[in-house]
């Protein structure tokens, strides 16, 4: 297994797939930056928070995500990398669980470099009130919990596309409706593709550790989990290369 | 016998065609397997099935005695393989395909050089593989399947886009490996000539079934001259063969007699003159291996 991670990573980092996890944290130091609300007394940097973190978690967070699941498995499908790389020792189910736990990992970088750029945001508008680490952990993680499900899906997709654009398209459609979708207070809950944005919106229910119930989080986020990856999965195991 | 390479009633079923239809390999130990069979007779869906990259409709494979379903990680540490086109990576480079390759087989650094010298592909191994010539693709091809020197070698037309010399290169390249290293190969490819240099035994497939597999010198003797005598009158010259105790067959014009010794051959003319034909010619006819395994082939297709 380690084996694998090693030889997926090293086919991976001499790639440029990597610069794109810097688009959407630089997106959202410019939107950051541009977005003037000002709604008075609250902490300054939960109001410049609460906007960046709409678009991020709504639209870039699981856009990139797919392209960057899309790209594990291109290299694969381009010039018959899947036939070479299964009829070495490995198993399929290591092979799948190391893509899908590099993907996963690219991702929590994302979000890293996206909390490094609301930093460096604040450092440029000159926010002085107390960064508020807390609230900003809970919502950095969740949103990475909240993308796992996706991760498993557009992995998947993305092995049984060939062609890029396909699990990109399907990636699109589910995407985008989230934006109308987490306005509906009966339907949002249940969007599989609202959870990034509802577990990331600091401004949501502030009783538990992240910002969406429990029920939700097991029900919604760990339900889609286990259909999605377990669906890869068995996809996985049985595709002729 | 011990086999390396043994299938038992292997069946491939793509929706009511079947690709792959009962297929019984035998390969012993340290032979060089040449697999043939025209375009689309089931050749790399055998090969597939070989390497668990696909599952057989029905059927097993055994390699090195061990059923491949239960024991496919250990018995593809000790198998290379290189599967219609090449494989790569092209956004890296020879090198770097070899060490993505290495970091999973575990074998030392010093052996990705041995194998790229192999394959004279040392002076291209720092440049990016998508630019390749597909003779160049199929020889990092080659390097990457001997890397963890396995035991077991199986190319899928390995020589497919190399040029007259590569072919002649690769040839050398393959026929060592049995001595050398002890390793078995299997080699398929759709023309017997490639192989026929190489192989010591043989596997003829043909509409997924196979239709021939012994050794290069049983298909030789099936491939041995025959004189074919052109006469005034064949059929009457069979009867009198028959006669004579030769055993014979009509051609269109002709009747052909199977020995090629000369005194046979001397004293059957001699006797046919004295029975009074006109003998217009006495002709060989050698046929090619190449021949054999077209008709080998037709009669398959026309079944
Ligand atoms: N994935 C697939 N789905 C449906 N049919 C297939 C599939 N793969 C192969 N076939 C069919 O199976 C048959 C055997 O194909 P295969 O590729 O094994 O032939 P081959 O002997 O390797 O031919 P070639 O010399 O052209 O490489 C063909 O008729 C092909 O159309
Ligand atoms: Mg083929």
């Amino acid at each position: 297994m380690l084996s694998i991670m090693r030889s997926e990573w090293y086919k991976l980092r001499k790639s440029w797939v990597i610069w794109l996890l810097f688009i959407p944290p630089l997106i959202g130091l410019f939107l950051g930056q541009i977005s003037m609300g000002d709604i008075g007394e609250a902490n300054q940097w939960i109001i410049k928070l609460v906007m960046a973190n709409a678009t991020y978690a709504l639209l870039f967070l699981p856009l990139i995500t797919g392209v960057v699941a899309g790209f594990i498995c291109r290299y694969e499908h381009q010039e018959g990398g899947w036939k070479q790389l299964l009829a070495l020792p490995v198993t399929r189910g290591k092979v799948y669980l190391t893509k899908y736990i590099l993907v996963l990992f690219l991702v929590l970088t994302m979000q890293l470099l996206y909390l490094g750029s609301m930093l460096i945001l604040g450092a440029i508008q000159g926010i002085t009130d107390p960064f508020p680490w807390e609230i900003v952990w809970r919502s950095i993680l969740g949103g990475w919990v909240a993308t796992s499900p996706l991760v498993a899906l557009q992995l998947w997709m993305s092995m049984i596309f060939k062609n890029f654009a396909a699990p990109f398209s399907i990636n699109v459609i589910f995407t985008l409706p989230s934006l109308l979708v987490i306005n509906s207070e009966r339907f949002g809950p249940y969007y599989p593709w609202g959870q990034p944005f509802l577990m990331m919106n600091i401004g949501g229910e502030g009783d538990n550790f992240f910002f969406i119930p429990w029920e939700q989080l097991l029900m919604v986020v760990g339900g889609s989990f286990i259909v999605f990856f377990f669906g890869g999965y068995l996809y996985f195991q049985r595709k002729a290369v | 016998m011990e086999y390396i390479v043994e299938t038992n009633q292997l069946t491939k079923q793509f929706g009511k065609e079947k690709a792959v239809d009962g297929v019984e390999i035998r390969i012993p130990k340290g032979e060089i397997y040449g697999f043939l069979g025209p375009n689309g007779a089931g050749k790399t869906t055998t090969i597939r099935m070989l390497l668990g990259l696909m599952r057989p409709s029905s059927g097993s494979v055994h390699l090195f005695g061990k059923d491949l379903k239960n024991n496919r990680i250990a018995i593809l540490k000790r198998v290379g393989s290189l599967v219609e086109n090449p494989s790569y990576y092209p956004h890296l480079t020879a090198y770097e395909n070899l060490e993505a390759i290495r970091k999973i087989v575990d074998v030392p650094r010093a052996r990705m050089k041995e194998v790229l010298k192999l394959v004279r592909l040392q002076d291209a191994a720092n440049k990016k593989v998508k630019g390749f010539s597909l003779g160049m693709k199929q020889r990092l091809g080659i390097a990457a399947a001997l890397l963890h020197q396995p035991e077991l070698l199986i190319l899928d037309e390995p020589t497919n886009g190399l040029d007259p010399s590569g072919i002649i290169e690769m040839r050398k390249l393959i026929k060592q490996l049995p001595e050398k290293y002890g390793i078995t190969v299997v080699i398929s490819s759709h023309l017997l000539s490639e192989v026929d240099q190489m192989a010591t035994t043989v596997g003829v497939i043909s509409k997924g079934k196979m239709i021939f597999q012994d050794s290069i010198e049983a298909m030789r003797r099936i491939a041995q001259a025959s004189i074919h005598l052109r006469v005034n009158d064949p059929k009457a010259v069979h009867q009198a063969l028959l006669v004579y105790g030769q055993k014979a067959d009509i051609k269109e014009n002709s009747v052909a007699i199977q020995t090629t010794a000369d005194e046979e051959v001397a004293s059957i003319v001699q006797y046919l003159v004295e029975q009074g034909f006109a003998i217009y010619r006495v002709e060989e006819e050698k046929r090619s291996l190449e021949n054999i395994f077209l008709e080998m082939t037709k009669e398959e297709q026309i079944r």
